[in-house]
């Protein structure tokens, strides 16, 4: 017979485990053609990468309503973003959904979104400046970059234009973003660019900001902490972020929000995978049918109701939550993504260095 | 010693009628039983070995070879660089920003590992050999501590300290100890503690083996204290050498204390640098793999320091004659030495996080006053899907923890072969995947098992359970054999040689001669996996499969988005659930386990 020594114990356990695990991963495999395959077919999984906090009940409304199965991917910005570059050999999703169009057209420049689909909508303002000319994205509703909050039993007199903010009066009092971790905070950052004149203008502003005892907290959360802590006095905050934090439950009823002119827009938008198989693009733009419905704009403002839901609609028709300020007296800006987006990575790399450190 | 399977058979042999039939029937089973292990043992090393290359090799070498080849995975729609190969992303990792980050980085990961065994190695002792009140309670807090993500004690201080936090409130007006948190001081006194369970579960399972036999024998040949202490030191030289190479590497590698207090104090690490170029748009994978080799590459400093104290030595010690060792009483001088001491050390580590983690999820208008209210707990029973998360991170740490003890424990034996060529390779793969920051492991997981190839076989495992699991066991495996490597250090080959001469079959012998003496360890490396499962965050976030998050990630979706109470309250629940689990193990363990297996590695009251 053949002697069993403590070496052979081990190469058995081993080998079992290499057996289990080749097993395992045979199971999946199997498992998961079963709910990937069969791009001929009418209905497939629907793919959604979203960062929306309503994705989940529209997810759910969109399912019911059509019966096309979805599969959310509920992330933030930057993982989903991540994920999207890192398989685009082999992309696995159906359609992107999250704030900024200049992600939007990064991926464009690349060639990963499918072009040409408009729904059949009527746009109000804000959609019609948030549509892009080659339709590589849906605009689903917007909201600004960044609200002023504040504390109104604490700041009396609030500042009206950005250039106060660079005054003494506020030294040490204003907080905003990273942009290296806050996606909607790049857009923000663009736009005061865009607003300034150019790069290097935007530079100098926020380098006097600096200058002035700027406090850079990671996302928007962070920073409306450090305002209602009192380490600030000023909030410079994505809209819906800011509005959610003066009412409903665990919020600062003292709170205040304030739009400096001016704000820059910034959409959320849904973009189709151009490689999906061409069944899970027919039901992206069916799901952008669905969020662009009635059903869809009441699933909008109702999933969410203390943070994204509180947006500026981009169809006719549809009134904002009444929490939101009306835009009437405020001046907007749309920025060109097409501009802004390839300077995306430079600017916030040149931000962290020299106003974040 | 090798024994034969024929020497541990059954009865005797029988020559005729039935006897015979039955006899020849044994005869052609056991033939076919040593065949099948022949078979095994022949290809399980190798497969083994395959498993080791496929699922930590491959995904590290995917990610790290984009630092040299920006356009390898990038050919059908390129963003990433045009070049085959390149130097430019390794030159750049040595120059301004980055640089300073990964020399942060290096140093502060030396000083928490310092720091992690002189804190851990004094409460291991006290904990394992001294009549210490309440240490029962200790291995328990080390397992809080190991549950905690990294950020949430770091949140805990800065609530603390900062600037009109509330140490500021209560009146205690103490900017100098602002500055000593907010700084590289905070950063390496949060990273040492955390290091500390790994250096107590290392030191624990090293003293399991170190019976009373090797303390008499000194002390009777006349021996004082400092002498008896140099005698077991170099004993426990294993243990400590890979509490200080898994302190060093997690540190390295650690990204919530790099993303939170580090990051708010100016004080930039290298996986914060890493993150920005992976979190930029378009991501710089080719800038974060450049980051994630110099880390991996720092991997060798506590590989070499080991391999150079260990050279040549065998510690084999434990064995079935390892007498328990007798509790050392203590002096009431003593008592209130150790107690103050473990209880500032409890202070720092879990009093102020936990009390960061309970106030913020207990109050509900941003921390803006001290008003207590469990609104952010009703808004979290109420939000729809928020117990699904929990309880499938609860299956997949299981599953986890189970394959990395079984796959931990192969290592950790193969690793203590010291003197073969392939121990070495698979010590640095191991601990160099230790040091590689998760999001790198994560995004090479994405580029080796997401290529158009597999899918071409029809294997699809990208955003799938399985796969997400396989990288949570390929994650964990490095630390988990690193722990493991000292207790499996000590065993002697005789303790399976003594069952199976005793007639113990294959497997019993295992059993029975193996088992009990490292139940211990493995308990302990199943939890310490279990734990870093539960609520781990990069390899979710990247590869889990859609419509099924992790417990972390809708957390994580809370705290980044506009719900920070609902998410501190989320993961005071998780944490909650996390220790529950762990009582129930610890409590299953010393229930159900043979008294024999406790008492090895125990110590009797002196």
């Amino acid at each position: 017979m053949t002697p069993i020594t403590m070496h052979n114990k081990f190469r058995i356990l081993t080998g079992a485990l290499a057996i289990g695990a080749v097993a395992l991963a045979g199971c999946s495999s199997s498992s998961n053609d079963s709910g990937s395959s069969g791009s001929g077919s009418s209905k497939v999984p629907l793919v959604v990468y979203s960062a929306q906090g309503y994705d989940h009940a529209m997810a759910t409304a969109f399912q019911k309503a059509t019966g096309i199965q979805v599969k959310l991917d509920d992330n933030s910005t930057g993982p989903l973003l991540t994920q999207i570059e890192a398989s685009k050999n082999n992309p696995n999703w159906g359609l992107l959904w999250v704030d900024g169009a200049t992600a939007f057209a990064g991926l464009d420049a690349q060639g990963l979104l499918q072009k040409g689909f408009e729904p059949n909508v009527n746009w109000n303002t804000l959609g019609t400046q948030s549509l892009p000319a080659d339709k590589s994205y849906t605009p689903t509703g917007v909201t600004l970059m960044a609200a002023l909050v504040y504390n109104k039993t604490k700041v009396k007199n609030p500042p009206t234009t950005w250039q106060q903010l660079i005054s003494p009066q506020w030294k040490g009092a204003v907080g905003m973003n990273d942009p290296s971790q806050s996606g909607p905070t790049y857009p923000f950052i663009a736009g005061m660019m865009n607003y300034l004149g150019g790069v290097s203008q935007g530079e100098t502003f926020y380098s006097k900001l600096k200058a002035n005892g700027l406090v850079i907290h990671p996302t928007n959360g962070p920073t409306l902490q450090a305002l209602t802590s009192g380490q600030i006095k000023l909030a410079l905050v994505q809209s819906s972020a800011g509005i959610g934090a003066t009412f409903g439950p665990g919020s600062d009823p003292h709170l205040a929000v304030r739009y400096l002119n001016p704000v820059t827009i910034l959409p959320s938008a849904i973009g189709i995978d151009v490689k999906a198989p061409l069944a899970e693009r027919k039901e992206a733009e069916r799901f952008i049918e669905f969020v662009l419905s009635p059903a869809g704009q009441k699933v909008m403002q109702t999933g969410d109701p203390y943070g994204d839901s509180l947006y500026y609609p981009v169809i006719s028709g549809v009134n904002p939550l009444p929490e939101l300020p009306s835009l009437a007296s405020v001046k907007t800006q749309v920025i060109d993504p097409y501009k802004w987006g390839p300077q995306e990575a430079t600017i916030n790399t040149w931000f962290d260095a020299n106003i974040v450190r | 010693m090798t024994v034969s399977t024929e020497s541990a058979s059954g009865p005797g042999p029988a020559t005729t009628g039935p006897g015979r039939r039955a006899s020849d029937w044994i005869a052609r089973r056991a033939g076919r039983l040593t065949a099948g292990r022949a078979l095994g043992g022949l290809i399980g090393k190798p497969l083994f070995w395959v498993l080791l290359i496929l699922f930590i090799l491959v995904p590290c070498a995917s990610s790290l070879l984009l630092a040299i080849s920006p356009h390898l995975f990038d050919q059908q729609a390129p963003g990433q660089g045009s070049q085959w190969f390149t130097l430019t992303y390794l030159r750049q990792a040595f120059t301004g920003e980055t640089a300073i980050a990964i020399t942060n980085s290096l140093w502060v990961s030396g000083a928490a590992a310092g720091l992690g065994l002189a804190i851990g190695f004094p409460i291991a002792w006290l904990a394992n050999r001294t009549t210490l009140p309440g240490r029962r309670l200790v291995a328990g807090s080390m397992w809080l501590i190991l549950l905690l993500p990294s950020w949430l004690p770091a949140l805990g201080w800065e609530r603390i300290v900062q600037a009109d936090g509330v140490m500021y409130r209560l009146g205690l007006n103490w900017p100098w100890l602002t500055h000593a948190i907010m700084g590289p001081f905070g950063v390496v006194m949060l990273l040492g503690l955390r290091s500390v369970p790994f250096t107590y579960l290392a030191v624990t399972a090293g003293l399991a083996g170190l019976g009373q036999e090797f303390e008499d024998a000194a002390r009777v040949h006349g021996a004082g204290r400092v002498a008896t202490l140099r005698l077991i030191w170099p004993m426990l030289a294993p243990a400590i050498w890979s509490a200080l190479a898994i302190g060093f590497a997690e540190t390295i590698s650690d990204f919530g204390v790099a993303a939170t207090l580090a990051y708010n104090s100016n004080f930039t690490l290298a996986t914060y640098q890493l993150y920005a170029n992976i979190n930029n748009f378009p991501p710089s994978f080719p800038g974060a793999s450049a980051m994630g080799s110099m880390l991996v590459a720092a991997v060798a400093i506590p590989l070499a320091l080991q391999a150079r104290a260990l050279r040549g030595r065998s510690y084999q010690m434990l064995s079935g004659r390892t007498r328990q060792a007798v509790r050392r009483r203590l002096t009431r001088r003593g008592k209130v030495a150790a107690l103050s001491g473990m209880g500032l050390f409890y202070a720092v580590a879990l009093g102020v996080p936990g009390f960061g983690a309970v106030s913020a999820s207990l109050l509900g208008d941003y921390g803006g006053s001290f008003s207590i209210t469990l609104v952010n707990y009703r808004a979290l029973f109420h939000q729809a899907d928020q117990l699904g998360p929990l309880e499938r991170s609860l299956g997949y740490g299981f599953i986890s923890a189970s394959l990395t003890v079984a796959g931990g424990f192969v290592a950790a034996w193969l690793l203590a072969q010291r003197r073969q060529k392939s121990s070495k390779v698979l010590d640095f793969l191991l601990l160099a995947a230790v040091a590689l920051p998760s999001v790198v492991f994560a995004a090479g997981y994405i580029f080796a098992f997401n290529l158009p190839l597999w899918s071409r076989f029809g294997i699809n495992l990208y955003q799938t359970a399985t796969l997400l699991v396989i990288a949570y066991t390929a994650s964990s495996l490095p630390t988990n054999a690193r722990v493991l490597v000292g207790a499996v250090s000590q065993l002697q080959p005789s303790l399976r040689d003594a069952a199976r001469t005793h007639g113990a079959g294959e497997t019993m012998a295992w059993a029975r001669g193996v088992l009990p003496v490292v139940s211990r360890p493995l308990v302990m490396a199943w939890l310490l996996t279990f734990c870093g499962v539960f609520l781990e965050l990069p390899i979710s976030q990247l590869l889990y499969a859609p419509s099924n998050p992790p417990a972390s990630v809708a957390i994580e979706d809370n705290l980044s988005n506009y719900h920070f109470g609902v998410g501190m309250a989320q993961s005071v629940l998780a944490v909650c659930i996390a220790l529950a689990a762990v009582a129930l193990v610890m409590g299953g363990y010393r229930l159900l386990a043979p008294a024999g297996w406790r008492r090895i590695g125990a110590a009797t009251r002196g």
